[in-house]
């Protein structure tokens, strides 16, 4: 009998329309129907109904057979189960692997929240987007270029008048502390600055009473803050008071405002008019930076095209040659903050942080996460071996592959939960100490935000399978006969394991040269000469009251016998220094040029130890020095104006547009008062009449540092009963240029030590699991001779390997990074081998320890014992 | 009760199944139908409502042998559950109670 067969087509397109479990079935019934009916009707019709059926089987495309022989929540709760008992079987390897995995994940929340308020900074102005800083790039001459954030006082109003696309402008000029009297009681309000009318109506500042709109609009008003309004007014109502200024002004406070938040890098605690000071020739007062300029762009408003115009804004206020000096531009709100590292004479920007050390701490956090999460995949594969026999079960008892998988899924994701609430517990006992290191005020609540929270449990599920996937898969690859005896080889996968470790500890190894390097760094630049003498320098604060009895005071403090110098200046050292223009003749031309500048009291070159180069200090005996004629430079100016190889001395000098009346009396050698980061720009000093100085240095002894405070504080009340008597350390005041990069290296400290600690517990773990492995190997070892220092080197040998490979992919990348960063320093350290050497041979005794701790343990142990296993 | 509920097809193929007691599976559900409705049913209509009553729990199954006829390929042979039969009964018990509300008036000669 001719055979015929229903169409291929029409069946192949059947296979495509029915899920595969369902296939067979449905195959068998229309292949029955189809020589039903061959026989019935003919081949022909036979076919064209079965097309029919095909064509219509369609319908069935989505139907699959649910297999309803398990009950899935039963088997969750067994996994759970069991999960839990493996847990508390293998109380080492759970502690390791949830500490690790806990650790790095409280670093990594604590980071996030540092990184999250930084990149938020200033984030509470509604306007933010809109609002622009005005800065200044200045190029004086012999002085380098540098971006500043200064401006001039009548740069606001006028580019407010002149361009439409500026709807609002506000300046911000501090005033300083400020004496004020209210009933007799004298209060210091520490942060008084000037603003505009439009400043309230511009920033978000929070009101407690008095209005936005008419803020300022008298010029006599003042708003203060909460906290000072307790502490001038207790619980009286401050609206209205009068208070009385040192100048015998009398202000009303006309509002009370919020302390200022933590987050803004304006941080003031009074407020007033700029109107008492609008005077006509500063109205005018083209030239002089002294303040900050903010503005507010229209919705549409282009800021770089806005830049674009501003050099013929500063053409049509003060000519032509202007451009030579100065070119304007804007900075984002949002960037001043974290964008203004390249920025001097940034005076209100509190605590300003590097966008860098932003990025390497999200580095930082990514690796040590990372760590953390290798380790966790690394010791739960390594512990496959020992729930062989638990997947053997499993299987012969019908577990699926998938089911396996799903198992050691959940165990993994239920393992890193845990984790996450144990980080949890860290980064609440950790958040204090942090908070004080970085100088912020972080606060957990931000973790607890829906969004963020949906995120953290997102982030740990994806965790807890990544790092699950691994070892699930492997383990429900097992063999169940296999695994049942126990027998499961897992050389193949040690590769991959062995990589993991290496890559740990590459990263390891990497964040600890790197925080040594940055840490040597910073200890040199603290530590470095400087070119003058920091050390038990005392800087008080003058005001006009207190300049008024200078010489008197003088006088009292270097008669007490614990006080051995006294001097003054007008600025402090360990800044950046006011620029002024100076001018000086080469031959009979006179030439114009740009220098920082400080007025400084005679004994100053003294004082500090600095060293002369040529010629002559300041002197008391000289009356051109008393009369402010007599300069001396730096050696950096000195170069600037030296007329080839002739000495500078002599060279007619002065400064601020007078002709050259002075001269130059001596070359200092350069000094470093600023930053090391920064190479010493040309400095010439002299002492001028200008009516007081800003900056008192006194120099105590060493040895008695207590008593000369106390001395001094007793001479100091006496003189002004209604001044608290306040100093400051100058080589505390030095260290703060380095407060940002000092946050940096402790925070990367903790966090290097953090690394190689989650990276050693997973090495512990690896070693511990490699050692069980190879008992018998070693009990036949032994049995047949071998010491216990032979097994433990044996033992170690391959993780001394691993850490050589380590070391060889982390040094050469480290060496190039931070060799790259010393580069950015004018002052730097050598980059040896030295700190290469100790942190490999550091990190290779760490793992050998590590590892010893599991092979000696073995090593010792008694052959009997290990060779009866089985 | 909404989640029992059967559709007159559906109904058909239950009690199809329950008809042909252990001999039930796609291509007999259907001759049984088409023989005692006397209406013709493609075959892929039969597929749908055995698996979704399996899968709501009216019926289970099980793999019966292969045959040369179905070109080697087993059959998977349906069985009317517990819960199958008590909805069954449950339906007629439905209809009766219509019924017996009904006035038995003239319609019945």
């Amino acid at each position: 009998m001719k055979k015929v067969h229903p169409p291929k087509l029409a069946r192949r397109l059947l296979r495509l329309l029915i899920s595969e479990p369902l296939f067979d079935d449905f195959d068998g019934d229309l292949t029955e129907l189809f020589w039903e009916r061959a026989e019935a009707k003919g081949a022909t019709a036979a076919k064209l109904h079965y097309y029919k059926d095909v064509l219509l089987s369609a319908r069935n495309i989505d139907l699959k057979r649910k297999l309803k022989f398990h009950n899935p929540l039963v088997m969750y709760k067994n996994y759970l189960k069991i999960a839990f008992r493996n847990l508390l079987k293998y109380k080492g390897y759970s502690f390791i692997n949830i500490t690790g995995l806990a650790l790095g994940m409280s670093a990594c929340l604590l980071i996030l929240l540092f990184v999250n308020n930084e990149l938020n900074f200033d984030g509470f102005h509604e306007k933010k987007s809109k609002i622009y800083r005005l800065d200044e790039v200045q190029r004086f001459g012999t002085v380098s270029e540098q971006k500043v954030a200064l401006s001039m006082y009548p740069m606001g109003p006028n580019i407010l008048a002149d361009y439409p696309e500026v709807v609002n402008f506000t300046r911000y000029w501090t005033a300083g502390r400020t004496l004020v009297e209210y009933n007799n009681k004298q209060v210091y309000m520490d942060k008084l600055v000037r603003v505009d009318t439009s400043f309230l109506q511009m920033f978000d500042f929070k009101l407690i009473e008095g209005s936005r709109a008419d803020a300022f609009k008298d010029n006599l008003d003042v708003m203060i803050s909460e906290t000072l309004a307790k502490r001038i007014f207790g619980s009286e109502d401050p609206i209205g008071k009068t208070l009385k200024t040192s100048g015998e002004n009398l202000v009303k406070v006309s509002g009370v405002f919020e302390d200022v938040p933590e987050n803004s890098h304006l941080q003031f605690d009074a407020l007033v008019g700029t109107g008492m000071w609008d005077s006509e020739q500063r109205q005018n007062g083209w030239g002089s930076n002294y303040l900050n300029t903010y503005l507010q762009l229209a919705p549409n408003a282009d800021p770089s095209a806005l830049e674009a115009k501003f050099d013929d804004f500063l053409v049509k206020y003060m000519g032509e040659e202007t451009l030579e000096y100065y070119t304007l531009f804007l900075q984002p709100l949002t960037d001043v903050h974290l964008g203004s590292m390249d920025i001097t004479h940034d005076y209100n920007n509190y605590n300003k942080f590097a966008r860098s050390s932003v990025n390497i701490f999200l580095v930082l956090a990514f690796f040590v996460l990372l760590i953390a999460s290798i380790n966790f995949m690394n010791l739960s594969t390594a512990r496959a071996a020992t729930r062989s026999r638990e997947v053997g079960v499993r299987k012969s008892i019908g577990a699926f592959k998938g089911q396996i998988t799903r198992q050691f899924m959940v165990e993994s994701v239920l393992l890193t939960f845990i984790a996450l609430l144990i980080g949890f517990g860290l980064c609440a006992l950790a958040i204090k100490p942090l908070n004080q290191i970085i100088d912020r005020e972080l606060s957990m609540q931000l973790l607890f935000l829906p969004q963020h929270l949906l995120l953290i449990v997102a982030t740990t599920v994806f965790i807890g399978f990544l790092s699950g996937i691994y070892p699930a898969l492997v383990m429900s690859g097992f063999n169940p006969v296999l695994a049942l005896k126990g027998a499961v080889s897992t050389s193949r996968k040690s590769f991959f394991r062995n990589a993991l470790v290496v890559f740990q500890y590459a990263i390891a190894i990497a964040i600890i040269i790197g925080t040594v390097v940055a840490t040597d760094q910073l200890n040199y630049m603290q530590n470095l000469n400087l070119g003058f003498e920091k050390d038990n320098v005392i800087a008080i604060q003058m005001y006009d009251d207190t300049n008024e009895k200078y010489d008197l005071l003088a006088s009292e403090f270097n008669n007490l016998p614990n006080v051995t110098n006294v001097t003054a200046t007008s600025q402090r050292l360990g800044n950046n220094l006011h620029q002024t223009s100076m001018q000086y003749r080469a031959d009979t031309a006179l030439i114009q040029g740009s220098s920082s500048f400080v007025v400084v009291d005679n004994n100053f070159f003294d004082f500090y130890k600095m060293e002369m180069v040529e010629g002559r200090a300041l002197s008391d005996d000289y009356a051109a020095d008393e009369a402010g004629l007599s300069f001396v430079i730096n050696e950096t100016l000195a170069q600037e104006i030296r007329q080839g190889n002739e000495s500078v001395l002599g060279t007619k000098f002065h400064f601020g547009g007078a002709d050259t009346l002075g001269q130059v009396v001596g070359v200092v050698k350069d000094f470093n008062y600023n930053k090391l980061s920064l190479k010493v720009e040309p400095l010439f000093m002299s002492k001028q009449d200008f009516g007081g100085w800003s900056e008192m240095n006194v120099k105590i002894k060493g040895e008695s540092v207590k008593e000369a405070l106390a001395e001094m504080e007793m001479v100091w009340t006496e003189l002004f009963p209604q001044r608290p008597f306040e100093y400051k350390f100058l080589d505390e005041h030095i260290d703060e240029m380095y407060r940002s990069e000092q946050q940096l290296t402790k925070v990367i400290s903790i966090l290097s030590v953090l690394a190689i600690i989650i990276a050693s517990l997973g090495l512990f773990g690896l070693a511990s699991f490699t050692v069980r492995q190879r008992l018998k190997e070693m009990g036949i070892r032994k049995v047949l001779g071998a010491s216990v220092q032979q097994i433990v080197m044996i033992l170690s040998r391959k993780f001394t390997l691993l850490v050589i490979v380590a070391f060889a992919i982390a040094a050469p990348l480290t060496y190039y990074f931070m060799s790259d960063w010393l580069s950015s320093y004018a002052f730097s350290i050598k980059l040896g081998l030295g700190v290469f050497i100790i942190v490999g041979v550091g990190s290779w005794l760490i793992a050998l320890l590590t590892v010893s701790l599991q092979s000696i343990r073995v090593a010792k142990s008694n052959p009997v014992k290990t060779l009866r296993v089985d | 009760m909404k989640g029992t509920h059967l559709g007159e097809f559906e109904e058909l193929v239950l009690l199809a199944v329950a008809a042909l007691h252990g001999n039930a599976y796609a291509v007999t559900v259907k001759g049984e139908i088409e023989e005692r409705a006397s209406r013709k049913v493609n075959i892929s209509a039969v597929h749908s409502s055995l698996y979704r009553l399996e899968e709501k729990g009216f019926l289970e199954s099980s793999v019966g042998g292969a045959t040369n006829k179905r070109g080697g390929k087993s059959k998977r042979l349906f069985k009317v559950t517990a819960y199958g039969f008590k909805s069954l009964k449950e339906a007629q018990s439905l209809r009766q109670s219509f019924w017996n509300i009904i006035p038995q008036l003239s319609t019945q000669e």
